[in-house]
């Protein structure tokens, strides 16, 4: 039988893992990162073996990827979450030629060539500004759980432009925009429409192209898809799978290595 | 001749009394709280009624700050730049370089011996370097602002952030927490990176001694002790120094009384 190659993608904030054989997801899962990364990267790879009904003797090769990627410590590999990622969209969506991931501390726009390797990229890792915690923090001040915040964004009648770029500032702006009398819809929009503009600037310095595929945590959020859409003027891509790419990638590495070392 | 010079800002309004452009009569602070009229009247009150003062005493009321186009019954508002640049001369005349760290924004200026700016370099657009940092700061690490200099003086091993944004470094703060890191360590850390954001700020203005701290962080002698171990130099500080931009409004205030009134009636 085919060995199962694992991919392990330890995030800031979730840590996920893709079982992966031949090219079927066998099993997968996702858990919070908490202070004890490498205990949380080996939960996420026992609780993906019992999504798979699988043993650890199963799974032939072990890649991690991700700001803790080091912490997977029963890995054979590791490899940032750059190509991981371009890797896996390109699994996923072979003609996709850019992949905007936003995650919850850093977003990033990869250009990924026709093989699914990486062109060119750029990144916001130094600031929360654009990421899934400037999401995070102002859903908190607004008093919605960062899961609803979505759907609810969809429903604004008069968008409410947010200005200041800092998160916190952005967080105080929220708490009078709210004192003011606007609408929490409306002030979400704007919210939203501020991280697409963020990662617009991102994705305009390596090139738009035809297939954009959006991953990581935040393209989970409806609002946002939906706010990246109008804003780029062309549909991109969302799986189920998109907050799994970066693992789904590792897993395709690791699964080459797999490959040599048969023949 | 009693002028007023209210520095109204996101954090706290500031309000001092000054006579004949001399003599400092009184000075008052509110926390301003999202309502800057409030705190104008609170602080306006304070010191009328510490002074004995009747309101008509009061000539000439100049408003500077975040909200200084909030009070409409001021007769001058001026930068705070400008304003603060005036207060630290006045406070410290050997003052050439002025560096205020605001609740939300932070600047470095260059002035000359009668305080006038010749060169001046502000952040404020990002957190990181402002004193909303050292809020949130108090606020994860349980330590009230008041105390959090007094305990910072204590570290060790300073802990330094390698984050440049205030939200990750929270983050960043927290896994220094669950590894043990003491508090005065990362306390210290604090300081000596928002230093360092202000270091740059004073480096594009050009550092010429002397240097004034004012604004709020005068009361934080850990970030008196960070500016002066990353920078190499003494700085001046005072309480009153709190008050330098509210200062420097009433002294303009002041000033523009004198020319009003030392100009010939119009139209007799």
């Amino acid at each position: 039988m085919t060995p199962v190659a694992a991919g392990m993608d330890i995030g800031s904030t979730t840590a996920k893992c893709i079982l992966l054989r031949g090219s079927e997801v066998v099993g997968k899962s996702l858990n919070p990162v908490g202070v004890d990364i490498v205990r949380d990267a080996e939960r996420a790879f026992e609780l993906a073996l019992a999504d798979a009904h699988l043993e650890r003797a199963d799974v032939g090769f072990v890649t991690g990827t991700g700001y803790g990627r080091y912490k997977v410590q029963f890995g054979q590999l590791a490899v940032t979450e750059i190509s991981c990622h371009a890797k896996g969209a390109n699994f996923l969506f072979p003609k996709t030629h850019l992949v905007v991931d936003i995650g919850g501390q850093d977003t990033k726009a990869i250009k990924v060539g026709d093989l699914g390797e990486v062109v060119d990229f750029a990144m916001n890792d130094k600031c929360a500004a654009g990421t899934g915690r400037f999401l995070e923090v102002c859903a908190n001040a607004l008093g919605f759980d960062i899961g609803d915040i979505g759907p609810l964004s969809l429903q604004a009648r008069h968008p409410v432009k947010v200005s200041s770029t800092c998160t916190v500032f952005a967080e105080s702006e929220v708490t009078s925009l709210v004192s003011r009398g606007k609408e929490r819809n409306d002030i979400l929009a704007g919210l939203h429409g501020s991280i697409v503009n963020r990662s617009l600037s991102l994705m305009q310095r390596v090139g738009i192209e035809a297939e954009v595929t959006f991953t990581g945590g935040v393209s989970r959020n409806e609002g946002m898809v939906r706010a990246m859409e109008s804003r780029l003027g062309q549909r991109v891509n969302v799986s189920p799978l998109s907050q799994y790419i970066g693992a789904i990638g590792a897993a395709l590495m690791g699964q080459e290595r797999l490959e040599a070392a048969a023949q | 001749m009693i002028t007023c010079g209210l520095d109204i800002g996101a954090g706290s309004t500031k309000g001092v009394l000054l006579e004949d452009g001399r003599t400092l009569r009184a000075t008052a602070l509110v926390p301003t709280r999202g309502n800057p009229n409030a705190a104008v009247r609170a602080v306006l009150e304070r010191m009328v009624e510490e002074e004995n003062l009747l309101p008509g005493e009061i000539e000439y009321v100049c408003t500077t700050g975040f909200g200084r186009y909030g009070y409409l019954e001021r007769d001058l508002q001026v930068s705070d730049i400008t304003a603060s640049a005036r207060g630290a001369v006045f406070l410290f005349p050997g003052t050439r370089h002025i560096v205020d760290v605001g609740t939300q924004s932070s600047r470095a200026i260059g002035a000359t011996e009668t305080g006038r700016v010749t060169r001046f370099k502000m952040n404020e657009k990002c957190a990181a370097g402002a004193g909303r940092f050292i809020e949130r700061c108090s606020k994860y690490l349980q330590v009230p602002i008041e105390e959090m200099g007094p305990k910072a003086l204590t570290a060790a091993q300073p802990k330094m952030i390698s984050s440049v944004c205030a939200v990750l470094a929270e983050t960043e703060i927290i896994n220094n927490v669950a590894e043990g890191v003491p508090i005065q360590d990362m306390l210290m850390g604090i300081f000596l990176s928002l230093a360092q954001r202000t270091q740059s700020l004073m480096r594009y203005v050009g550092v010429q001694p002397e240097v004034t701290l004012v604004g709020g962080l005068v009361h934080n002698p850990g970030m008196v002790r960070a500016l002066e171990n990353t920078t190499g130099l003494n700085v001046n500080h005072s309480p009153t120094a709190h008050h330098a931009a509210a200062i420097g409004s009433a002294l303009l205030g002041y000033q523009r009384l004198q020319k009003l009134r030392a100009a010939p009636a119009v139209g007799g």
